[in-house]
């Protein structure tokens, strides 16, 4: 696949890019949009190929992931670096948070609910229900084995309802509680 | 995937929460320019810092090698070793001069192999000076033996010296034969 190829199959996908790159950098827009430069960057520069093993989107979800690790990292010896105090940091997170989701307050506390996942879990939620996909292909994108990820979804959607419980959302139908069967 | 129950509530959320990300993604053009206009060679600070400390190490062995070269050097200074034989029978031994221009630093390869040629003629030079002054004792302890005298040697010596130190020969006759009889 050439690399004209590829930027045709990245703007096809790229919406769907930059909401996972939303989810791995716990909803910074600014470090999302960081993020997927820099892995349209390893794509570019060839550090990252596409070897056929796994779907397209599958691949660059991954690409996305380890480079949202990577920046993470970075960031993380860079703030500590700086002695920026984590009260900064959260205020300026909850500001984006008003900002970016005003529309509703279910969607602002289901916001809030996803960011107290784990991050396992919140990311295997995230791949099931908002990119559509198996949870195969999300074990594939996670790295880790289909049980482990089954684990985490089953073990994430207990947890997200619980603290929706919590925090008292109100979803018009109420909580039947039931299992997935055909979640594969 | 076959969604029920809570799935369902979970994923409208998500799918509320895809929408909004979709409206505040990034156009996928601009993204993909400022991926390109990045800098492409990105050196994280790890490697950087162990770049830095092995170019220090490098520089240590280097100025180690250096200083204990011009150090071997200092301790042997250049010198035209010359060994002439005492006599005639001896075979006149010239070692070849040794001189290292100390002033002509070309690189570390050469310096060492010079220094090694200057070690191995300078066991040469030691080895046949060994063996030339071997020499010259054996010659002098000959001599010696040769011109030794015994010191009761004149105790020996008597007006019949000549008479006792010849002998008769054998093709004379009777008469001179008697001639060495004692007269009666």
């Amino acid at each position: 696949m050439d690399i004209a190829e590829l930027k045709a199959e990245l703007e096809q996908h790229h919406a769907a890019c930059f909401g996972w790159a939303l989810s791995c950098c716990a909803r910074d827009r600014g470090e999302a949009e960081e993020v997927l430069q820099t892995a349209y960057l390893k794509i570019l520069e060839g550090k990252a190929r596409f070897r056929g093993e796994a779907s397209l989107k599958t691949w660059l979800f991954a690409v996305i992931r380890k480079t949202a690790a990577n920046e993470y990292r970075r960031n993380l010896l860079r703030k500590l670096r700086s002695a920026v105090s984590s009260e900064q940091v959260s205020e300026r997170a909850g500001g984006e948070v008003d900002a970016a989701f005003d529309r509703s307050e279910e969607q602002v506390r289901f916001r809030l609910a996803l960011q107290r996942l784990p991050a396992r879990q919140r990311e295997a939620l995230h791949l099931v229900f908002y990119e559509d996909l198996s949870l195969r292909e999300a074990a594939d994108v996670m790295g880790v084995s289909i049980g482990s990820t089954r684990q985490h979804y089953e073990r994430g959607k207990k947890r997200l309802r619980e603290v929706l419980k919590r925090t008292e959302v109100d979803y018009g139908i109420s909580w039947r509680g039931k299992e997935n069967p055909g979640a594969v | 995937m076959e969604l029920v129950g809570e799935e369902k509530k979970i994923q409208a959320l998500f799918s509320e929460l895809r929408l909004a990300d979709q409206q505040a993604a990034p156009s996928f053009v601009g993204t993909w320019n400022r991926a390109q206009l990045r800098p492409r060679a990105r050196v994280s600070p790890l490697g950087f810092s162990f770049a830095a400390a092995a170019f220090a190490v490098f520089v240590a062995v280097v100025a180690l090698a250096l200083w204990s070269n011009s150090r071997q050097q200092a301790a042997q200074p250049n010198h035209t070793v010359a060994v002439t034989p005492a006599t005639p029978a001896t075979p006149l031994v010239t070692p070849p001069a040794t001189i290292v221009p100390t002033s002509k630093v070309i690189s570390t390869a050469e310096q060492r192999q010079a220094a090694r040629n200057l070690r191995a003629a300078r066991f040469a030079a030691r080895q046949r000076a060994e063996l030339l002054a071997a020499r010259r004792a054996e010659i002098r302890d000959a001599t010696a033996i040769s011109s030794w005298q015994s010191p009761t040697a004149t105790l020996l010596s008597s007006q019949n010296d000549a008479l006792l130190n010849s002998l008769p020969q054998l093709n004379e006759s009777v008469k001179e034969l008697k001639s060495f009889l004692p007269n009666k």
